[in-house]
C-alpha cells in the first residue's frame, strides 16, 4: 500500500505546473553551476590544481543541489498534510484500507519520488564528461547518497510540519526555519559538542568528498527515523484524540 | 439479513467531556438506517468512529464479523464513507479521482477500470468524466463523493448529509441510488432534513446530546397513539391517572393526544373514559410522524 500511494502522490503533484516548474528551475541552476565549475577548472593552471574536478564537482555542484533541495521540500511538502487536513481529502485516507504507518511512509516515498530527477541531475551532468576524462565515480556516488539523504531528512522535517500547521504557508515557514536552523548549528557552538554534531554540513561535507563514513549515514537515518516518529505521533494522536 | 456492522457500547470523550454515551448500533444487509439529531448531537462523530477514521473511547465495532480495532484493514475494505465535506482533490479530473480512490482502496488496474465505469454510471457522472472536480458543480461534486464512497464495492455505506447541496431531481436520484445500493448492503445515513429520512430510511436512530432517545422502525408508530375527544373536558392530570396512559397533551379544548402502554389496546381505554362519564365523541388512531417522534425524542414534546 505505501507502493501505491507513493505512486498517486507523485503522479498527483507531477499533474501540477508546480513540479514541472521546479525541475527546470533546477535544471537550469545546476546546468549553469555544472558549466561554471567546469570553466573554471579548465581555467586553473596546473599547479593550482589541488584538488581533482570530480572534487571540484563534490564542491560547487552536489553544494548548490543542496540548497536547491532546500529550497524546494518546503514547497513540495507543505501542502502534503496540511491542505489534506483542511479540505478533508485525509479522510479518505483514514477511513481506508491503510495504516497510518502506510499512510506517513506513502507520502514520505512520494516526494522523495519528486525530487528523485534532482538528486540524480549533478550524478547525471557529472557523467558526461566521462567520455573526455576520467572521473572518481565513488565520489560521485557517495555524494548523490548524501544528497538523496539530505533530502529524506528535509522531507521527513517538511511533513511533520505540515502535520502540526493546517496552514500549508506556515508549515513551509516551519520546514524553512528548522531546516536553516539544522545547518547553522554548527556555527558558535563547541566543536565535538552535541549541538555541533546536530548540524548536517559537515556530515554532508564528507559525503561530497567521498567520505563515506557509517557515523555520518548513520546521522541522516536517524535525525529522519526521529521526525518520521513524530509524525506517526501526531497522526495517530489525531485519531485518537 | 445477515449482521453487517455492531457496534456495541460505543462511546467517544474529548478532553474529558463526552460526545457520545455508550451506545448500541446494528446494520444488517437490506437496512438503510438514518441517523437524525439536532447539531452536536454526536452523529458525525458516530459515523466517523464506525468507518475508523477516529478510534472510539470506548466499546467495540465488529464489521462483517472483523473487529474494527483489532482487525482494521480488512473492516475498513468493507466500508464506504462519504463525510459531510466531500473528500475532493480539486485540481483531479473525476476519472483521475475515483481511480486513484479504487487503487488506494487495493484494487487491481483492470478491476479500477470496470469499478470506474460502474461508480460512473451509478452516480450519473457518465458525462464529467474528463471534466476537473473543481469546476464542477456542488451538486456534481456531491455525486463524485458518493460515486467515491461505492467505488470498491463496499457492504457497509456511511453516508453524512448526502443529499446536501442537490436539486429536488438529484436528490430524487440518491435516494433511489441509495434505495439500490441497500438491496445487497447496509447504508446508514444523517440528515437534518426529516422528510429525507422519512422517505430514505427504514430505521431510525434519533440521537440528543450523544445518546439514543429513540430508535425504532419507520414502518409502525413508536407506541399506540390516539387522538380522543371528551364532552367534559376533564384535566389531563386525570387522563394522565388512568391505568394504559403513559402521556397526555391537550390540543385544544376537549380534544386531547394520548399514548398508550406498548401492548395495551384503546377497548381498555374507552371502558374506562365511559365509567368516568366524560363522554366519549372521538377515538382515532394517530400514527406519528417522524416530526412529532424527533421532538418529542428531542424536546420530550414541548415543541
Amino acid at each position: 500500500m505505501i507502493r501505491r500511494l507513493a505512486w498517486v502522490e507523485w503522479k498527483r503533484v507531477m499533474r501540477t505546473p508546480l513540479a514541472w516548474v521546479m525541475l527546470a528551475v533546477s535544471l537550469c541552476l545546476l546546468s549553469w553551476q555544472f558549466l561554471g565549475t567546469l570553466e573554471a577548472f579548465v581555467g586553473m593552471q596546473t599547479g593550482d590544481r589541488i584538488l581533482g574536478l570530480t572534487h571540484h564537482l563534490g564542491l560547487q555542484l552536489f553544494g548548490l543541489a543542496a540548497v536547491v533541495l532546500f529550497l524546494i521540500t518546503p514547497i513540495l511538502t507543505m501542502r502534503v498534510f496540511s491542505e489534506a487536513f483542511r479540505s478533508g481529502t485525509y479522510t479518505l485516507l483514514s477511513s481506508g484500507p491503510i495504516s497510518v504507518n502506510d499512510i506517513l511512509l506513502g507520502k514520505f516515498f512520494g516526494i522523495l519520488l519528486l525530487q528523485l530527477p534532482c538528486i540524480l541531475m549533478p550524478a547525471g551532468l557529472s557523467l558526461t564528461l566521462t567520455t573526455d576524462t576520467t572521473l572518481d565515480l565513488g565520489l560521485i556516488t557517495a555524494a548523490t547518497l548524501g544528497l538523496l539523504l539530505l533530502s529524506a531528512l528535509y522531507t521527513a522535517i517538511g511533513l511533520y510540519l505540515s502535520i502540526l500547521s493546517e496552514n500549508p504557508a506556515v508549515a513551509a515557514a516551519g520546514a524553512y526555519g528548522l531546516s536553516l536552523l539544522l545547518s547553522l548549528l554548527d556555527q558558535h557552538t563547541a566543536s565535538g559538542g552535541f549541538l555541533h554534531w546536530l548540524a548536517w554540513p559537515s556530515h554532508y561535507l564528507n559525503l561530497q568528498m567521498g567520505l563515506l563514513n557509517s557515523s555520518d549515514i548513520a546521522y541522516f537515518l536517524l535525525l529522519m527515523l526521529f521526525f518520521l516518529g513524530l509524525s506517526y505521533h501526531r497522526l495517530d494522536q489525531r485519531r485518537c484524540g | 439479513m445477515s449482521t453487517l456492522l455492531n457496534a456495541k457500547q460505543l462511546q467517544r470523550s474529548f478532553h474529558g467531556r463526552p460526545v457520545v454515551e455508550p451506545l448500541d448500533l446494528q446494520l444488517s444487509t437490506g437496512d438503510i438506517l438514518g441517523l437524525l439529531g439536532p447539531n452536536g448531537a454526536g452523529k458525525s462523530t458516530i459515523m466517523r468512529m464506525l468507518c475508523g477514521d477516529l478510534a472510539p473511547s470506548g466499546g467495540t465495532i465488529e464489521i462483517g464479523g472483523d473487529d474494527l480495532l483489532q482487525r482494521p484493514l480488512p473492516s475498513k475494505r468493507r466500508i464506504g464513507f462519504l463525510p459531510e465535506r466531500p473528500p475532493l482533490h480539486q485540481d483531479q479530473t473525476v476519472d483521475e479521482y475515483l481511480t486513484d480512490c479504487a487503487y488506494l482502496r487495493g484494487m487491481d488496474r483492470s478491476a479500477c477500470k470496470t469499478a470506474l465505469l460502474q461508480s460512473k454510471q451509478q452516480c450519473g457522472l457518465e458525462s464529467v468524466g474528463s471534466r476537473l472536480i473543481r469546476k464542477l458543480s456542488k451538486g456534481y461534486q456531491q455525486r463524485v463523493g458518493l460515486a467515491q464512497a461505492i467505488i470498491h464495492d463496499p457492504q457497509v455505506v456511511i453516508l453524512d448529509e448526502p443529499t446536501d447541496g442537490l436539486d429536488p431531481a438529484q436528490i430524487r436520484q440518491v435516494r433511489e441510488l441509495i434505495r439500490s445500493l441497500a438491496e445487497t448492503r447496509g447504508v446508514i445515513l444523517s440528515s437534518h432534513i426529516l422528510p429525507e429520512i422519512q422517505a430514505t430510511c427504514n430505521r431510525v436512530v434519533i440521537l440528543q446530546d450523544g445518546r439514543i432517545v429513540y430508535s425504532g422502525d419507520l414502518s409502525t408508530p413508536a407506541s399506540p397513539c390516539y387522538r380522543i375527544g371528551l364532552e367534559q373536558d376533564p384535566d389531563e392530570v386525570l387522563i394522565a391517572a388512568l391505568s394504559p396512559v403513559t402521556s397526555v397533551e391537550r390540543l385544544h379544548t376537549d380534544y386531547f393526544r394520548v399514548t398508550l402502554k406498548t401492548g395495551d389496546n384503546p377497548s381498555e381505554l374507552s371502558r374506562l373514559i365511559l365509567e368516568k362519564g366524560w363522554g366519549l365523541i372521538e377515538l382515532t388512531p394517530e400514527t406519528l410522524s417522524l416530526e412529532q417522534r424527533y421532538l418529542q425524542a428531542t424536546t420530550g414534546g414541548k415543541s
